[in-house]
């Protein structure tokens, strides 16, 4: 009985003394967040104004002949009071100070450019944030690493360019997506060459992520796609294809013919017709044909897809007897490529209730619909 | 004769003892995991743009499915909210599941909806489809309505995931108000790992919060008791029972007002199972157990972030035909599934979720609610040691409050969704509350779903729905 007693007085004590503790612990952390969030509102506030003040302040034009350091000797009499400044705090309050100052200048970073931006730069690195957040990308904890790795690509430091190509091939998925980004903002599209040749199993995050930023280089971002073509690993090639098929341009159709004829992927396959399709050019008509008759649904059902959207009269001959496929997915995905195809698609679709099956007739009427075209038309 | 029954009672309270010890090292053990996980979402969370799902091509598009059944209090503006949603692109389906009110009517009337010739392809056997609608108004090109014959929520998500366009469909209760970018959080999952093949957000009790044209705008507690200690229920069973679950890879419930799967995963093993109350949790079970017997590589996941905010009964005899309907379903699938228990074929679902799931939230109760009953009896026949019964009482509530401050600690860590210090005091007091008369009423509701079940009720139970617009404004 007396182990009992014992046994629970001790559970009772460990569960209050936990529940008190953990109480205690909510309220003083919502406490020290709330004045914490006060104190950084300030100091950004503070900073932001000197930043201002530094960055608009006129600096007097430098004679021709003068050394391309002049420029940085006038940033750093801007600077100078600031730095100043910082040096006279104790170190946890001057760590306050630094970490509102780099928020400040960070944010600032992102919507400036010209000279105002050089400024910036220049702050970053005499201020020695690069240099930190170069240590930190070292740091065991992945997410000191990432965040260093962001940090250095809105800091524009062009120093950080050989650690965050480093980082590309770092153990942790976020880190990776970071220097991407940075690389990204550093480099421009020639970053580009170097993201894809390291990636390997890209993830759908990661590949939208980079399609973002794809998309803003548009063209420039073709060659790079077109080499990526030839990468060994599926989720690279498989990325390539889809942002070739967002750019459009077609010089990829001829890059991407060969990689259909030679590759034995076939998710490689399908996806690439969907992107000759989208492409939509006529050299690739009898490739998408022949592909038709592939043993593989997914890549017969890109083929048809692609078909419709290269169209003309061929193409619609080669894809009205799939509308009588014995399977509906067939069927559907058919009835829409005539559809695509236009007139003489539509056409076909008006008349499969009088040469086909009830739900191919259905099938068809549904597209009709989704094509906007009234049944009393049909 | 009094002897023995004071032997075999003193002997159940022994057990009730052992029992209460194993329980409480396992929820212990639960909860430093999800702390353990939650600081790391936070973290990994820190990175995340989620505009970039919006704003990319490559976004897989999303069927969303709301089942609507006589609610035509709240549909019109439930669908407007779906229907704003910040993702690409998606389509809302509202499953009409043979509503004896004006549900449909309000729909078509709303939305200028016109019976559209959509061929439908019963992939899963459902009641019949009367009819698919689709707008005439271009603002609303994304929105379908599929009227169909009475067959309950399970019938009608399976009749959605038949007429469901994409290969990503949502799953939530017509009168769930999903956080703007509830749906970019949940989809991230599925982008970041391709063996994902469900994933569940957060349910948040909406009574208390402002709620203005579908959308909650200030987070809040209600002033009513009962949706409180809901609250407190609700973070125990999420961010600390969910978020530790989902990292050994063994979460059983995604629950039915919230949740993203692959629609070919679901058609795989025949959608959701229409002659159970507990379809949702019957759903995930039967989708470990056809992956763990196929060998495939796969991962259920729960993300405590995405939020879907829920109307909670605020009276006594709804909550308890929640509870009791709750109960039945967590049996139900439990028997459904028997051949996984404790099997090890299931790895960490048969060894580990199951026998948790049986031993803790099904019996639980029972043993809870005769422990009780054994105190009562032995105080009568004055055979109980008091002291230790009293002590007994004691651990047993600071173990309570325990784990209730332990739940406020795991949303005061990460979300903070109740920003006013009142709302947190008065979650840390109602936590304490809770275990004076509340838990127990809880208990005896699940006692009696069991007792429900087999005599054979099984129906749903009603719950009359207020709407949002009721709420504080």
């Amino acid at each position: 009985m007396d182990l009992q007693f014992l046994i629970l007085i001790v559970l009772a004590v460990a569960a209050a003394i936990f529940s008190v503790l953990t109480a205690i612990v909510v309220v003083i952390r919502k406490t020290i967040d709330r004045n914490r969030a006060k104190t950084q509102a300030r100091l950004y506030q503070f900073y932001a104004a000197r930043c201002s003040e530094l960055l608009l302040t006129d600096l007097p034009p430098l004679p021709a002949d003068s050394k391309p350091s002049s420029i940085f000797l006038q940033y750093e009499s801007l600077i100078e009071p600031t730095k100043r400044s910082l040096a006279g705090m104790v170190a946890t309050r001057r760590q306050v100070h630094r970490e509102a100052l780099q928020q400040v200048l960070v944010d600032f970073a992102q919507d400036i450019s010209g000279d105002s931006s050089r400024r910036l730069v220049y702050f970053f690195y005499t201020l020695g944030f690069v240099d930190d957040e170069l240590r930190l990308m070292r740091s065991r904890r992945w997410w000191i690493r990432a965040n260093a790795a962001r940090t250095l690509g809105l800091l524009g430091a062009k120093k950080a360019i050989a650690a965050l190509t480093a980082s590309l091939e770092d153990p942790h998925p976020d880190v990776r997506h970071q220097a991407m980004q940075s690389l990204v903002k550093l480099v421009g599209p020639d970053a580009l060459r170097t993201i894809l040749r390291i990636s390997k199993n890209l993830s759908r995050w990661t590949a939208i992520e980079l399609s973002v930023v794809v998309s803003g280089f548009k063209g420039t971002a073709v060659p790079f796609l077109i080499e990526a073509l030839r990468s060994r690993d599926q989720s690279v090639v498989l990325f390539a294809t889809e942002m070739l098929a967002e750019i459009g341009l077609v010089t990829a159709v001829e890059p991407l013919m060969h990689l259909i004829r030679t590759t034995i992927d076939t998710t490689i396959q399908a996806q690439s017709l969907k992107t000759l399709g989208r492409l939509g050019d006529e050299r690739a008509r009898n490739l998408v044909v022949e592909l038709l008759k592939s043993k593989v649904q997914p890549v017969r059902l890109s083929a048809m897809e692609a078909l419709g959207k290269i169209g003309g009269s061929e193409a619609v001959e080669m894809l009205k007897p799939w509308l009588a496929s014995r399977l509906q997915e067939e069927k559907l995905v058919a009835a829409r490529a005539l559809a695509t195809t236009g007139v003489e698609g539509i056409a076909v679709l008006r008349a499969a209730g009088a040469h086909n099956d009830e739900l191919s007739a259905a099938i068809a009427d549904q597209v009709l619909e989704e094509f906007g075209v009234e049944r009393e038309e049909a | 004769m009094e002897a023995l029954v004071d032997l075999i009672l003193n002997s159940y309270l022994v057990f009730v003892v052992l029992y209460f010890i194993g329980v409480n090292l396992t929820y212990t053990v639960l909860l430093a995991i999800s702390v353990r996980e939650i600081v790391n979402h936070m973290r990994h969370d820190r990175f995340s743009n989620y505009r970039l799902i919006v704003q990319s091509e490559l976004t897989p598009p999303v069927s969303i499915l709301a089942p609507a059944y006589n609610e035509e209090a709240t549909v019109i503006q439930s669908v407007k909210s779906l229907l704003k949603l910040g993702y690409g692109k998606y389509e809302v389906v509202v499953i009409n599941d043979g509503s004896k009110d004006k549900t449909l009517a309000q729909l078509t009337a709303e939305f200028e909806m016109y019976r559209s010739r959509q061929v439908y392809n019963p992939r899963i056997e459902a009641k019949p489809v009367r009819g698919i609608y689709k707008s005439r108004l271009p603002e609303y090109k994304n929105l379908v309505v599929v009227d169909k014959e009475n067959g309950g929520k399970a019938d009608a998500l399976n009749v959605g995931i038949n007429v469901a366009r994409y290969e990503y469909v949502c799953c939530i209760d017509a009168d769930s108000i999903l956080e703007d970018d509830a749906l970019q959080k949940v989809m991230k999952s599925f982008l970041e790992d391709e063996q994902v093949i469900a994933v569940g957000g957060i349910v948040r009790i909406a009574n208390g919060c402002e709620v203005v044209n579908g959308r909650v705008v200030k987070v809040g507690l209600s002033n009513q008791l009962i949706p409180i200690f809901q609250v407190i229920e609700y973070f125990r069973a999420f961010l600390s029972g969910r978020m530790s679950w989902q990292a050994v890879n063994g979460l059983l419930i995604i629950s039915g007002a919230f949740g993203l799967f692959k629609r070919s995963a679901v058609l795989e093993v025949g959608g959701y199972k229409h002659d159970t109350v507990g379809e949702d949790m019957e759903l995930i079970v039967r989708l470990h157990r056809f992956k763990r017997e196929k060998r495939q590589r796969y991962r259920i996941v729960f993300v405590p972030d995405p939020v879907c905010w829920t109307e909670a009964p605020d009276t006594v005899k709804v909550l308890s035909r929640q509870r009791n309907r709750w109960h039945r379903g967590l049996l139900d699938t439990m028997l459904i599934h028997r051949k996984m228990f404790l099997n090890p074929q299931y790895g960490v679902i048969g060894m580990a979720a199951m026998p948790y799931f049986v031993f803790v939230e099904l019996l639980g109760p029972v043993i809870e609610f005769f422990g009780y009953l054994a105190m009562v009896v032995l105080v009568i026949m004055g055979s109980l040691n008091l002291q230790l019964g009293i002590l007994f009482f004691i651990v047993a509530l600071f173990y309570g409050v325990m784990y209730s401050v332990g739940a406020v600690l795991l949303e005061e860590l990460s979300f903070q969704r109740y920003p006013n210090p009142r709302d947190l005091a008065m979650l840390l007091s109602f936590g304490v509350l809770e275990n004076f008369g509340y838990r127990q009423l809880t208990a005896w509701w699940r006692v009696k779903g069991i007792w429900d079940y087999f005599r054979g009720k099984n129906a749903w139970g009603s719950m009359q729905r207020k709407g949002f617009s009721t709420f504080k404004t």
